[in-house]
């Protein structure tokens, strides 16, 4: 399993670079004018970053966010995950950068190998911030019923979160 | 909006909880080491997405996208059976390959097309409105193959594996967009059934 996974993204990463050598594409300057863009996200997601790392260290020093996972720790150790993923799965569907800077408050405090950090980082690469991407995509359309749609993608969410739960604590 | 709300009771709550038990004295320097571990934190972001992106345009000048969206039709034909307009069917084969290959800047203008090309459709025939559900439903639980955020975030938190979450996180979404697209089908379904009997 390790060295699949080992494997997989360089050698991706290879067939990719040979198959542009192979149209003479000028990969240095695509790869800097994509890495440009790249870099102007983070900026750009800075100040809102910001905004969300400060709740949530204001949230974790006063104790509202230990309380929050004792809250939803019946719930969460029913699922089979660690209390303290609560956050994460909560912001996940509502802001990308609230679950950025949670995931990085998790890594820190219990190390991207614990299974809290495993958990965590399965979470957040599994889902997407649901209620953005239809607010998002609702943005240009006149009738702006989700209808089932909003319902069915929690769902497959919460089935999502209950999987990496069984994959982490189950070997 | 909603997130200024949530964002607003996050604070105010903390704050207020904090003073209540106690720990007023460690509120403001808690705010500013959050702000400065934000600094940090896009950093460690900036030197992903450099990497990562500039990997992605060189997909996007190999046309990966356009021909991957090729090899999705069949499936688009399943989970979407009232989508017939051929410019709606070409969008959502764009977005959702942008997505699976994890170029978020290509999905969003790619999807807001294929959305208002289905708004557009729906005049003539409503039941367009459930392909739009099944789009929407598709691109909330996160169709990506390669999780580079989540990979850059650990190899800067020094994993001894940071590849370990690859094929566990590729299995979850995978059950996550899977139990999303069949709750749509059967959603479609019964209301089919019921805007049938009208």
């Amino acid at each position: 399993m390790k060295t699949i996974s080992d494997l997989l993204l360089p050698l991706l990463i290879l067939l990719l670079l040979l198959a542009a050598g192979w149209k003479r594409l000028d990969v240095l300057e695509g790869f800097a004018r994509g890495a440009r863009q790249g870099m102007e996200v983070a900026v750009r997601v800075l100040p809102n970053l910001a905004g969300m790392l400060c709740a949530i260290a204001l949230m974790r020093e006063s104790g509202l966010l230990g309380l929050l996972c004792h809250i939803c720790a019946p719930v969460l150790t029913r699922l089979g995950l660690p209390a303290e993923v609560a956050p994460l799965v909560l912001v996940r569907p509502l802001s990308g950068s609230a679950s950025l800077g949670m995931l990085e408050t998790l890594l820190e405090r219990f190390g991207p190998d614990s299974a809290v950090g495993m958990t965590a980082c399965i979470v957040m690469g599994s889902s997407e911030t649901i209620f953005y991407t239809l607010c998002v995509y609702f943005s240009g359309v006149k009738d702006k019923r989700a209808g089932y749609a909003a319902l069915c993608s929690l769902t497959g969410m919460l089935a999502g979160v209950w999987l990496a739960g069984r994959l982490v604590t189950g070997g | 909006m909603l997130l200024s709300w949530i964002w607003l009771g996050m604070m105010a709550a903390s704050l207020l909880y904090g003073c209540l038990t106690g720990r007023a004295g460690a509120l403001l320097p808690a705010a500013l080491d959050g702000a400065s571990s934000a600094v940090s934190l896009s950093l460690r972001l900036m030197a992903g997405y450099l990497f990562f992106c500039g990997l992605m345009e060189i997909m996007k000048e190999l046309r990966l996208p356009e021909k991957m969206a090729r090899l999705l039709r069949p499936f688009l034909r399943f989970v979407m059976p009232t989508l017939k307009g051929e410019e709606a069917r070409q969008a959502v084969t764009l977005n959702l390959t942008a997505n699976l290959l994890g170029l978020g800047n290509a999905a969003t203008p790619t999807g807001i097309e294929a959305v208002r090309q289905m708004d557009g459709e729906q005049e003539h025939d409503p039941r367009v409105r459930h392909a739009l559900y099944m789009l929407l439903i598709l691109n909330a639980t996160g169709l990506q193959l390669f999780p580079t955020t989540v990979l850059t975030l650990r190899v800067a938190a020094g994993s001894a594996d940071p590849n370990a979450i690859l094929l566990p996180t590729l299995a979850c979404t995978a059950f996550s967009t899977l139990v999303g697209a069949g709750l749509g089908l059967l959603c479609y379904r019964l209301s089919g059934r019921r805007e049938g009997r009208k």
